[in-house]
């Protein structure tokens, strides 16, 4: 059951820092047979200004594509998007010096070291002299990458280059950032300073992130708000506490028990149960109102309780249960 | 805007290429092997052929010019080559820059080591050849050397062009076309040796022009009137016309994705 798209209008225009409505892209590949590719079927967005929004889906679901449009890299077939009030076909010039681009796997020049490729960028900014200098500078501690200033691109680790390819991003300032897959194929603790990083910068400067990815872990974690992204269609959106409420995947229980396992099959409210080992397995429609009935149901069967877990559900449930 | 954030945008490109010269021996020998191994060995070849002075001066003409587009016409190529190399192109276009800053900053790095070159060539075959390249005056040559430079650039926007089309396919182009050049526009011989179509061929590209301009400093006889003005007024046309399908083509790759997918 999709949850609709949350009306926009409820926030005033000047509030929203990305508005996106009927997004289409197609893309016709492979020579000479012309296969033709669905990337995005009709997206819309309205995301606030401060706010870090997560789109989310498997490989394949469109989130570079939508990206790539909101980043005026690519035009789309259909539809139209203003970023910070500006469209991203017609003022894709005066956007670009306000909006910036970090992705997982980015690639720079590979004989480069971390510092001139910062330079360079920072160039092509229109950052110059002891101004430049001192905001490379800045970058290079912040994303610590400092020690490896002097490295060629190609012989850094994947983690900095991660983190070179988010101090690029940062160096005009950037109003909208967008960030694909920031921690993708990183050692989880390195991963986690990423993570740290990117809710820095909304908190120190209140800068608006859009952020795709795989790992719901990682957007429940930093988002305000998401939108699941499947085969080029947005199926929800909305902050992972109300999505877990409308689509009720079912609160879990766990019970460790000793003695026999009574049959709750009948009992209001109990969805599922399963029992092994000792352990008894319940989804029920609502925790904090069945907790007490089952744990009834149990002692009177005559089994000892000795350990009792509810389990929330997470946005990995959440994304199943809509993409079935 | 203040000018100097406009100047940093030109000058980003002829850092960045400066710093990929010293770092890539590929590089280092594109702009000093190949020229001089060249520019030698057709050199010897006057010798043994017992050319007289002015055809010597003509074939070194020829090659020394080649070398100078070769190389210049690959410093604009690199706008878009070196990124597809390292698969980074969407960066560069994902910042505030038009294709002006994307253009001319790489040309001015390949003006710059244009010059190197030439200066590298021609004092060395001075002394080893005997050829006099200050014979026609310093504002000759160096309307030559520009005519030379404006036409690297136009070739080096080709291969850029082809490469926003073709992708990875569209490489071959920037050793290709310069070749082809060799063969078309009189590098060693006069275009009248051509057969007729490929001779009309010739006298549509600009090259073909200034080397006939040039040489006539050196005694030969002049094909075509106004040849300087010839060579620049095609080379105008040339780069307005390649400066509107660049940027078609930088929207074409943009709309097909294409962009994105040298990039990553
Ligand atoms: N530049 C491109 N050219 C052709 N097809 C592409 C291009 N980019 C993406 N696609 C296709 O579009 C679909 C969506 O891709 P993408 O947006 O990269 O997904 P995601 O980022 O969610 O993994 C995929 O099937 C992919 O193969
Ligand atoms: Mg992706």
């Amino acid at each position: 059951m999709p949850v609709p798209i949350s009306e926009a209008s409820a926030i005033s225009p000047t509030m929203l820092a990305i508005e996106a409505q009927g997004l289409h892209k197609v893309f016709r590949g492979g020579w000479p047979t012309r296969r033709r590719k669905e990337a995005l079927r009709g997206v819309a967005v309205a995301i606030p200004r401060g706010a870090i929004f997560g789109i989310l889906g498997p490989n394949g679901a469109g989130k570079t594509t939508l990206l790539s449009i909101l980043a005026t890299l690519l035009l789309p077939d259909a539809g139209w998007a203003r970023v910070l009030g500006l469209d991203v076909v017609r003022q894709a010039r005066a956007l670009r010096a306000r909006v910036n681009l970090a992705s997982g796997n980015a690639s720079f020049l590979w004989a480069l070291t971390a510092e001139e490729i910062l330079h360079f960028y920072g160039r092509l900014y229109g950052l110059y002299g002891r101004g430049r200098h001192r905001k490379v500078q800045a970058l290079l501690e912040r994303c610590e990458i400092e020690p490896y200033r002097r490295v060629p691109y190609n012989e850094l680790s994947t983690g900095l280059k991660q983190r070179l390819s988010l101090a690029k991003a940062l160096l005009n300032d950037p109003e909208v950032l967008y960030l694909d897959e920031p921690t993708v194929g990183l050692d989880p603790d390195i991963a986690v300073r990423i993570r740290e990083q990117i809710a820095s910068l909304r908190r120190e400067r209140g800068i608006t992130i859009v952020l795709c990815t795989h790992y719901m872990r990682e957007a429940e974690q930093l988002c305000d708000e998401v939108a699941f992204l499947r085969e080029g269609r947005i199926l929800a959106r909305g902050s992972a506490a109300e999505l877990k409420r409308e689509i009720r995947t079912g609160d879990r229980i766990r019970v460790r028990l000793e003695g026999p396992v009574p049959a709750l099959a009948g009992l209001p409210g109990v969805l599922e149960a399963t029992a092994a080992e000792g352990v008894l397995e319940c989804v029920v429609d609502d925790a904090v109102k069945r907790l007490d009935d089952l744990l009834g149901a149990l002692r009177e069967g005559g089994a000892v309780v000795r350990d009792v877990r509810v389990l929330e559900p997470d946005l990995e449930e959440v994304f199943l249960e809509l993409a079935r | 805007m203040s000018w100097r954030a406009e100047a940093a945008r030109y000058w980003a490109f002829v850092a960045k290429n400066a710093i990929m010269t010293r770092r890539s021996v590929f590089m280092l020998f594109e702009v000093l092997f190949w020229p001089c191994v060249w520019l030698v060995s057709v050199g010897l070849l006057t010798r043994f052929l017992e050319l007289r002075q002015e055809m010597v001066a003509y074939v070194l003409v020829g090659v020394i010019s080649m070398s100078i587009i070769q190389v210049c016409h690959l410093d604009v190529a690199f706008a878009l080559l070196l990124d597809l190399w390292a698969k980074s192109m969407k960066h560069q276009f994902l910042a505030p820059i038009h294709q002006g800053h994307l253009l001319l900053g790489h040309w001015l790095m390949g003006v710059l080591r244009g010059i190197g070159v030439f200066a590298l060539l021609a004092v060395f075959s001075a002394h080893a050849f005997g050829f006099d390249f200050l014979r026609a005056g310093v504002g000759p040559l160096a309307l030559f050397l520009l005519g030379l430079f404006l036409n690297a650039a136009a070739i080096g926007v080709v291969v850029c062009i082809l490469i926003l089309q073709y992708g990875h396919r569209a490489e071959v182009a920037a050793w290709s076309l310069v070749s082809l050049m060799m063969l078309v526009c009189g590098i060693y011989y006069p275009v009248t040796l051509l057969p007729g179509a490929v001779r009309w061929l010739a006298e549509l590209l600009p090259l073909t022009y200034f080397l006939e301009a040039f040489r006539a400093y050196y005694g030969f006889q002049p094909l075509y009137a106004h040849s300087l003005l010839k060579g620049y007024a095609l080379t105008a046309a040339y780069l307005v016309g390649l400066l509107v399908l660049f940027q078609w083509g930088l929207n074409r790759a943009r709309r097909t994705g294409l962009l994105l997918k040298l990039s990553e």
